[in-house]
Formats: structure tokens, C-alpha cells, sequence
């Protein structure tokens, strides 16, 4: 799955997750308190913390899901990176 | 005169009755506007709005709009607010003509309900195909050659909306938005929601005559008791005329926060209560930056505050 900084950033943009629930592949996120400016903020920490750019089809609302689908585009970008 | 503190009625946004009801039937400030707004309706402004379909609608917009002022009321009894001067982006507008006593109460719900009617008939005939697509990450010069590309194809469309940097609202056609969303995402920008109906451009001129002619001219603007930063252009307003102007060129004429923002820096101002449900104005980063925000909303009002010792 994805790693604990991955979990830490999202985390802070959930306010509706507790901190000892676990954050599931697919709970819906903005059930868990993502909401259209914390995607934004979310999406800048994110490209700072993983020195990546999110671009074309990652920018979709799809991507912003859930945890799942965020951190397999994430992933992605990475494997891009350094393949 | 330099000034201190702001207080701003966001733009409407979305809100379930589930976050606010509760609000409106049991805190006091709110059921005193409740029942006004009753009144002034001659219908229950909290069964409609339980009871309404849609995000918009009018009992919505009344709701929002009675939420709004209670939100102020609130933060100027409970968090230490004396505003000195007041804004109100988009729909915000009307919650401070009514906190400026431009308008008595009851005269700005009804303007706000019969505002929401016209609104409704008038798309219901015009327009149809057209919607305002929101999104952020975009740049002036990234954006700017995109848009001369629908202006090449001859393709209408206005920027309906500037909110930050980057950050746009523009009403076009719905048959462009998809290729406009696949534009905005090769420059790394985040295309976010579209609103039917579209909002805020020249294209609508009909409309401002229409709700002039039906609803505005029917009323009579006070000069406002602080001043009113017009969210069109940053301009101070002093006037009933001028808050009258305000309200009507809120159809057809863009709504610009950087420039509401940049006055109220420019006139001293530090701090900002952003009174009502809000996610957008009070949490962008030209505000956040810019001011302390002072945050009012219902879910706060509700929660239980140590009450202080009585020196």
C-alpha cells in the first residue's frame, strides 16, 4: 500500500477521520471531510513532498476518490520518475 | 480613515439542511431571523428548506442568506468582532445590504426570494446550454492562450469569477467544457465543478434589466451604516445608489476578490470574519495570507463555549 508519509499528508485534509481509524483503500474521501480546496492544497503538498507533477488525466475529481486511487496515481508518477 | 477589522458574507456555496438545521430552530440569533424571514416570506423558510430539491434552491438561498447575517450577529456578540467595514462576494452581496442597513430585513429577504425567482424563470429560458466551470492551478499567461483558442474557434465565453491566483471561474458553452477541462489539464491546472446556472457576465445583460425591472426598482437602498467594498472592483461604497448599482451589475458584470481583497489591505484592514457557511473566501490563500480570518459559522455557533467568570 502506500507509505506513512502518503498517509500523514492525507490525513490532515480528512478532518472527519479520526486519528486512530484507519484509512481504508476505499472510503470515499470527501465522506471524510475532502472537500474542493483541500483537494487543491492536498494536491501542492503532495507534489512538493513527492517532487512530482500532476498532469492530464491525474487531474480528474476520479483521482481524489479515495485513498486508493490517489496513491496508485501517485505511485505511478514515481515509477515514471525513476524508470 | 483606516480601518481594522472586515466582515464578509461569502459567496453561496452548496449546504445540506443536515448541517444547519439544527441552527436554524434552536439557536437563538437565528430563530429571531428565522421568524422575521417567516414572516416576510408568509411560508415556514425552515420546512422549505427541508423539504427543496437542488442546491439552489429559493428556500436555499434564503436560508443561506438568513444563515449568513445569524453568523455575524454571532461572532460580533461571542468572538470579540467589531467590523468596520463589510464585503460580500456574489450572493454575499445581499447579506450585506441587510447587515449594512441598506435594506431592512424583511425588505432583503423578500429581494433575496424574489431575486431567486427570476433567476429561475429566466434560465428556465435562457441560457440553457450554458455553465460556469470552475478550476484552480492556472496561470494569466498559461490560461490566457487557451481562452484566445475559443476566441479563434469563435467560441463565446467570459471569465465569470477571478478568486485567487490561478484560481477562475468561466461560464461557456457546456459542449466546450470537456475540451476546455482537457486544456486546463495539460497546463497542470485542476478543473474542479461546473454550476448550472451559469453566473456573473455581460452575456446577461436581459437579466439585469429583467431583475431590475421586477424585483430592484420595487426597493429603496439606505445609505449603508459602514462602508461597502463592491465586489466587482474593490471600490468603496458609501450609498444606497451605490450598493443598488452593486447588487444589479452583480448579473452581468465579473466578481473580482483579488480586488476586494487588495482594498481592504489598502484601506488597514487586518482582520476578517467571514460570517456564514463558507469554504472558499475565508480560506483561499490571497485571504489567509493577507488577514487573520476570523471564521462564523453555524457549526461553531452550536458548539458549547465556556462560558467566562463574571469579573
Amino acid at each position: 500500500m502506500w507509505d506513512d508519509q502518503f498517509e500523514q499528508i492525507l490525513r490532515t485534509f480528512l478532518p472527519f477521520l479520526p486519528p486512530q481509524e484507519p484509512l481504508t483503500t476505499d472510503d470515499e474521501l470527501k465522506d471524510l471531510g475532502l472537500d474542493s480546496l483541500g483537494m487543491v492544497q492536498l494536491l501542492g503538498t503532495l507534489e512538493d513532498a513527492y517532487q512530482v507533477r500532476f498532469r492530464d488525466s491525474a487531474l480528474t475529481m476520479g483521482t481524489f476518490r479515495s485513498a486508493g486511487t490517489l496513491w496508485e496515481t501517485v505511485e505511478g508518477m514515481l515509477q515514471r520518475t525513476t524508470s | 480613515m483606516a480601518y481594522d477589522t472586515a466582515l464578509v458574507f461569502p459567496g453561496m456555496g452548496p449546504v445540506p439542511f443536515a448541517d444547519v438545521g439544527r441552527f436554524m430552530v434552536a439557536h437563538p440569533v437565528a430563530r429571531e431571523l428565522v421568524a422575521v424571514a417567516d414572516d416576510a416570506l408568509g411560508y415556514s423558510l425552515v420546512d422549505a428548506f427541508r423539504r427543496s430539491e437542488g442546491d439552489y434552491s429559493e428556500a436555499a438561498q434564503v436560508a443561506f442568506f438568513v444563515n449568513c447575517l445569524a453568523s455575524a450577529y454571532w461572532a460580533v456578540e461571542h468572538l470579540d468582532v467589531t467590523p468596520d467595514i463589510v464585503a460580500g462576494p456574489s450572493f454575499g452581496e445581499k447579506a450585506a445590504l441587510a447587515y449594512t442597513g441598506a435594506l431592512e430585513l424583511p425588505d432583503a429577504v423578500r429581494l433575496t426570494a424574489e431575486i431567486a425567482r427570476c433567476l429561475e424563470s429566466y434560465f428556465a429560458a435562457h441560457h440553457k446550454d450554458i455553465v460556469t466551470l470552475s478550476f484552480v492551478r492556472a496561470p494569466s499567461e498559461e490560461l490566457d492562450p487557451i481562452l484566445a483558442e475559443l476566441d479563434d474557434a469563435g467560441e463565446w465565453h467570459e471569465i465569470s469569477c477571478h478568486i485567487d491566483d490561478g484560481f477562475w471561474m468561466v461560464s461557456l458553452a457546456e459542449h466546450r467544457v470537456e475540451w476546455l477541462r482537457e486544456r486546463l489539464r495539460g497546463i497542470g491546472s485542476l478543473p474542479l465543478y461546473t454550476m448550472r446556472p451559469p453566473m456573473h457576465a455581460s452575456v446577461f445583460a436581459p437579466l439585469r434589466a429583467k431583475a431590475e425591472r421586477e424585483v430592484v426598482s420595487r426597493y429603496t437602498f439606505a445609505d449603508p451604516s459602514l462602508p461597502v467594498v463592491a465586489d466587482q472592483d474593490g471600490r468603496l461604497l458609501h450609498t444606497g445608489e451605490e450598493l443598488r448599482t452593486m447588487l444589479l451589475d452583480g448579473f452581468d458584470h465579473a466578481m473580482n476578490w483579488p480586488s476586494v481583497t487588495t482594498a481592504l489591505r489598502d484601506a488597514g484592514v487586518r482582520r476578517m470574519c467571514v460570517a456564514g457557511p463558507d469554504s472558499l473566501f475565508g480560506r483561499v490563500p490571497r485571504t489567509t495570507r493577507t488577514f487573520e480570518v476570523v471564521a462564523a459559522h453555524p457549526r461553531l455557533a452550536m458548539t458549547p463555549r465556556r462560558r467566562t467568570r463574571a469579573a
